[in-house]
């Protein structure tokens, strides 16, 4: 009799399993991890894939006011994407630095940065 | 605790480890250029999302997916990243069939194991999907049942 009472949670785990592909459905991943015993599940899902933490990401996608819904795999290649981009603006600002003979990465440097490539145009102002 | 959306910063631990992957040895970097890089990669994910955005109402669809991100990319001129983002995106998805597998096992097996007295015959069933191994240990065993 006390046996079945863990049936229950199982049960309403089986309804959000249909919707695990949607935004919303990234958290219950986490509370899934609590009904099987511990939340390791949930942080087993970065899996050092991503660095940056999709909950964050998921976060800022949110605050779009046009966005209602995003797939996971959608916040795993944005979160991908964030991470090439810090590297990149990294290694571009660098040059400016080392231009500067200096081996310190400095604000200006970012700035340099991003006057100078198209595609950081959207950075500006 | 009003949240603007500039607010939202990605974790500062995580954003110095990225750049200082990128970076040679021996270069350091500031705490301005730290902040500003991570404020920088707010407005990118904030962006990218806009753009994404665009591509899924084109299609109609209330739900962004990786298509829409990587059509963004192109759109926001870094097709650099498309490729090393196809072959995350590859690793992430069989990631998740496993972790899904994982849990279905692990459901199912709880399934089994109470209603294990009521019905043999429909365990048998499943037993042929799943555990094909076992078909193969039991089949001398259990046939005697199965008929």
């Amino acid at each position: 009799m006390a046996a079945t009472a863990p049936a229950a949670p199982a049960e309403s785990d089986l309804d959000r399993s249909g919707t695990e592909d949607e935004l919303r459905a990234a958290e219950p991943d986490e509370d899934a991890g609590n009904a099987h015993g511990g939340p390791a599940a949930g942080a087993q899902q970065q899996h050092r894939l991503a660095k940056l933490p999709l909950s964050r990401i998921k976060a800022l996608m949110k605050a779009d006011p046009d966005v209602s819904l995003a797939s996971q795999e959608s916040v795993f290649i944005i979160a991908k994407a964030t991470e090439l981009f810090v590297e990149m603006i990294a290694k571009d600002a660098l040059v400016y630095a080392q231009q500067g003979k200096r081996k310190t990465l400095q604000r200006k440097d970012l700035d340099n940065a991003i006057e100078a490539i198209d595609e950081f145009a959207f950075l500006e102002g | 605790m009003a949240e603007r959306p500039e607010d939202l910063n990605l974790p500062n631990a995580v954003i110095t480890r990225i750049i200082k992957e990128a970076l040679p040895d021996g270069v350091n970097v500031s705490k301005e250029a730290r902040r500003a890089i991570s404020q920088a990669a707010s407005v990118f994910v904030l962006y990218a999302t806009s753009c994404a955005n665009n591509f899924a109402m084109k299609a109609k669809r209330k739900t962004l997916n990786a298509g829409d991100v990587m059509a963004a990319m192109e759109e926001m001129e870094f097709e650099r990243f498309l490729q090393p983002l196809c072959e995350a995106l590859e690793a992430y998805k069989k990631g998740q069939k496993g972790k899904k597998a994982a849990s279905e096992q692990k459901r199912k097996d709880k399934k089994k194991s109470e209603t294990d007295e009521n019905d043999k015959s429909r365990d048998e069933e499943e037993d042929e999907h799943m555990d094909e191994e076992q078909d193969g240990e039991n089949e001398g065993e259990e046939e005697d049942v199965e008929n």
